[in-house]
């Protein structure tokens, strides 16, 4: 379970890649965080995540993609999409997918303990 | 003895008179002073002389000297004074006393009256006219013989004497003619002057000199002048006037024709209308050749058919049924003269066969006319105006005379009908002139710089809101210039008085009296006219209304730039929260974490501060994101100020970065470090680039086959401007519409407004720049923007110093000012 208690942040904006796995460590989460989704697919952590906070928009592969290559993967990890574009259209949908949830930039740390809770009670 | 010689003496037929050696009378006899009713006292001596006629004295002493010095007896002749003052003349006759010695004691004289004899012999002295017997052979010898008509009249204007020509002309002998009363001969108009003039000179015994017109035996008058010479008797009485009439009919006439012909060129200069002048022609052909009727006839402008000139005499019904016949040799002899361009003389109309298929000759017959005489009216460039026509109520044929007459007045005929035509001609295109003058708000002028005549169209009057007509000064037009304007054009004044080469295009602001500016458009020139003056020509055009809706456009253009912007803003409301809520989430996730580890226990003030930190630098990227959207949407007027467009170019790239990753756009930047600055308004041209990448990203939408790849590159052209361009591997745009894709509206998106491009190149343009697209040789396009480079220092707009002056140039000197 330990293992599984990993939480990967995949973003490119370093002030998230910053701060985020700051404020999941006061969790109590193990942190590891990746600028690109192709960096997170080549890492050794796939396996080790037990949620995947993922940024939607991203050069390169883009969030969504990047669920779909896990579930193509059969890596069935948790994923709580993170985004700074308030299209509300996208939330359903992805929710729809398989997402866990969808928080919109910027987010409380509530919203975020809340979805991590959801998605390690999903796991 | 003494008494007796006493007697003798005086009673011998003579005056007897007796002188001493040196002339002086010494004795006179009874006779003598009875005649001279002198006394013997006064006439002793020289007194003797004051009864000589004065003219007579000089040479009687002369004489009477040199008898005396002959010593020899002599003869003389004088007049000598009677008691009752009349002058007789008489012979004096002297002989010498001798003394034994020879010498002269004495002369003795006597003087006879010759008068009685003197008279007898004075027709041989006497002039011609007072010899009775000589005074017939004598005119006739000399007044027979001279071209004129000659008479002797009493001056009581009985008639003397006349020469053959005067029976000639009159056809009627010297008997008839001393039978006729003074004055008759004379036209009747004339003869109350002629007989005021003869009652005159006859009174005042002066020469009398006249002109009149006098009947022929034929009965037509002819024009003679007149002139009367006194001859007198030897007491300078008038016995007799010599007349001499001498024919001027001739000179007359053609004094006439050439009133006439003064008169009708007058019209013609006088701008006369063709019908009147023709008219007067006609008339006054009429008033010079007795018993003709005139016409005139013109060819219309088709050439084709007779039009009406003038005809002023002849009956209507006969001209208008000339009128409109078609020129040729069969409706009429008007017709075919202007046809063949010759005269055509129909001398006996009632054996006239020509015409007949138009039964012109029955139906002039019927108007009382029997010959017709025609003569083709042509212009100096030989083209046929019309024919004039000469109509008689019996048979005749020209003389030459006439013909002269025909040949002189159709000549006017043509000057007059050429230049009427000439000048509705010149009116027309005056009219047009003055016309597209109107319609184009475009006035010309005229100015000869060494005199400062100046001379202007109707249009530059209402330009400057003068009245036309009124008195142009320098002063004047000056006033309505621009200060900085006017000096402008006395410079040019001067430079053309100085000889330069003057040409100029330019852009003047007007000052009006009510207070309005307008702006006129003027291109000049100068040069030498065939006189060698120095001439400047121009025109000005009115562009005021195209310079204010020039203004409105601007002002739209910034409108429709703002609306354009709006709608990016609308567009990029994604991107901007995007980039909006990046550093925020930052913010609230470091305040978050900051929190926590305040709260735990022991507090981590180490991570609290590091987080804190890291608030502060989301916080002020945040805040540099606000302040540059707002400066991107802001609406602002332009500002000019140096530009690095690598740098502007980086910062829109950086606002769009999120679009392009969404996009999933490959971006890449070659900006060049070194690039010039350029000079604009730094946000109008961030508005371009951001149009253009914005374009790009559009283009690039439904790309799914090939890489979406983006390059904006800025360098340094061949020009040495800066350029920026933006290629895509979009969707591409047809040749064809290379053109239309910067038309406003123009779009090839479902969702755009299409008001990026054309905002975009309206931007470009007001910084003097270039922005035009390019198809790729591969997929997609290319948009580029060229400017020039900032110029170092002060650049020298106003172009004083330059003769010959852009337009564009000079509305920057307008901006400027």
């Amino acid at each position: 379970m330990v293992i599984r208690s990993l939480v990967s942040v995949v973003d490119d904006d370093e002030s998230v890649r910053e701060s985020l796995p700051d404020l999941l460590r006061e969790f109590g989460f193990a942190v590891q965080a990746f600028s690109s989704a192709e960096e997170f697919l080549a890492s050794d952590c796939v396996c080790q995540t037990g949620c995947l906070i993922l940024d939607i928009a991203m050069p390169g592969m883009s969030g969504p993609d990047l669920q779909r290559e896990l579930m193509l993967r059969r890596k069935e990890i948790p994923i709580v999409f993170i985004t700074a574009h308030r299209d509300e259209t996208v939330r359903p949908r992805l929710l729809e997918q398989g997402a866990v949830e969808c928080l919109f930039k910027p987010f409380s740390d509530t919203a975020l303990r809340e979805a991590l809770n959801a998605a390690f009670r999903v796991s | 003895m003494e008494n007796e010689l006493s007697r003798v003496v005086d009673a011998l037929p003579g005056l007897v008179w007796t002188a001493l050696p040196d002339g002086r009378i010494d004795f006179l006899n009874q006779r003598w002073c009875e005649y001279s009713g002198l006394g013997v006292d006064e006439a002793h001596g020289p007194g003797w002389q004051t009864a000589i006629h004065p003219e007579d004295i000089p040479g009687l002493l002369e004489r009477w000297q040199s008898i005396r010095a002959s010593g020899e007896p002599g003869e003389m002749e004088a007049r000598l004074r009677r008691f009752d003052g009349e002058y007789r003349w008489f012979l004096f006759r002297t002989c010498p006393l001798v003394d034994t010695s020879g010498l002269v004691v004495k002369w003795c004289g006597i003087s006879t009256d010759i008068e009685d004899r003197r008279r007898a012999e004075e027709p041989l002295h006497a002039p011609w006219w007072l010899r009775s017997s000589e005074r017939e052979r004598h005119f006739r010898s000399i007044g027979d013989s001279i071209p004129a008509l000659g008479a002797l009249m009493t001056p009581a204007g009985e008639v003397e004497l006349v020469n053959r020509q005067v029976v000639e002309y009159f056809g009627a002998t010297l008997e008839e003619l001393k039978g006729r009363a003074i004055g008759d001969g004379f036209h009747p108009d004339d003869r109350p002057d002629v007989l005021a003039a003869w009652r005159e000179a006859v009174e005042a015994g002066q020469p009398y000199d006249f002109e009149s017109r006098l009947r022929r035996a034929d009965g037509v008058y002819r024009w003679f002048h007149t002139r009367g010479f006194p001859l007198r008797d030897t007491e300078g009485r008038i016995v007799l006037w010599y007349l001499l009439h001498t024919d001027i009919d001739d000179r007359k006439r053609a004094e006439a024709l050439l009133a006439g012909e003064k008169r009708l060129l007058e019209m013609v200069a006088g701008g006369h209308s063709v019908s009147e002048i023709l008219g007067a022609l006609c008339r006054f052909v009429e008033s010079t050749v007795s018993g003709c009727y005139c016409s005139v006839v013109l060819v219309d402008r088709s050439g084709t058919r007779l039009e009406h000139g003038a005809a002023p005499s002849l009956p209507a019904g006969f001209i208008n049924s000339i009128i409109g016949r078609p020129v040729n040799v069969d409706s009429g002899p008007c017709a075919m003269a202007a046809y063949l361009n010759e005269q055509v003389i129909a001398a006996d109309l009632t054996s006239e066969t020509r015409w007949g298929p138009y039964a012109w000759s029955p139906m002039a017959l019927a108007h009382g006319l029997q010959a017709c005489w025609s003569t083709p009216i042509s212009s100096t460039a030989g083209k046929v105006l019309g024919a004039f026509a000469i109509y008689y109520d019996q048979p005749r044929t020209p003389t030459t005379s006439e013909q002269r007459l025909i040949e002189q007045f159709t000549h006017i005929a043509s000057i007059a009908v050429e230049r009427a035509q000439n000048d509705a001609a010149l009116k027309r295109s005056e009219a047009f002139l003055a016309e597209a003058q109107r319609l184009s708000s475009t006035g010309s002028f005229s100015h000869f710089v060494a005199t400062d005549e100046i001379t202007w169209s109707g249009e530059l009057y209402r330009i400057f809101e003068l009245d036309e007509g009124v008195p142009l000064t320098k002063e004047l037009i000056s006033s309505r210039f621009d200060p900085e304007d006017a000096v402008f054009v006395r410079e040019m004044i001067e430079r053309a008085r100085d000889g330069d080469v003057v040409e100029f295009e330019r852009e003047f602001r007007l000052q009006m009296p009510n207070g309005s500016v307008k702006y006129v458009h003027t291109v000049a020139h100068a040069n030498r006219d065939q006189n060698g003056r120095l001439e400047c020509i121009g025109a000005v055009q009115d562009v005021t209304e195209r310079r204010l809706s020039e203004e409105a456009l601007g002002k739209v253009r910034s409108e429709l730039a703002h609306v354009a912007r709006v709608t990016s803003l609308g567009a990029l409301t994604a991107s901007i929260a995007h980039e909006v809520n990046q550093p925020l989430s930052g913010i609230i996730t470091n305040a978050s974490t900051c929190l926590r580890m305040l709260a735990a226990d022991p507090p981590n003030f180490e991570g609290a501060r590091e987080t804190a930190r890291r608030t502060i630098r989301d916080g002020n990227r945040a805040s540099d994101v606000i302040t540059r959207l707002r400066a991107l949407f802001a609406k602002k007027d332009t500002t000019t100020e140096s530009v690095d467009l690598s740098e502007a170019t980086r910062e829109v790239i950086a606002l769009s970065l999120s679009e392009l990753q969404r996009s999933r756009v490959i971006l890449r930047s070659e900006l060049a470090d070194d690039l010039p600055p350029v000079t604009g308004d730094r946000v109008q041209l961030q508005q371009v680039i951001l149009n253009l990448l914005r374009n790009a990203l559009d283009a690039m939408g439904g790309v799914d086959d090939r890489p979406r790849k983006l390059v904006i590159r800025t360098e340094r052209d061949e020009d040495d401007r800066v350029r920026l361009t933006v290629q895509d591997t979009g969707a591409g745009f047809e040749p064809q519409a290379a053109g239309r894709l910067f038309e406003a509206f123009y779009t090839t998106k479902s969702g755009g407004m299409g008001i990026g491009l054309s905002v975009s190149r309206s931007i470009i343009e007001s910084h003097h720049g270039r922005l035009w697209a390019a198809p790729n040789d591969g997929p997609g396009a290319t948009f580029s923007f060229s400017l020039s480079r900032a110029a170092k220092g002060v650049t020298d707009t106003h172009g004083l110093g330059v003769i010959r002056m852009p337009v564009t140039a000079a509305r920057r000197v307008m901006r400027n000012s």
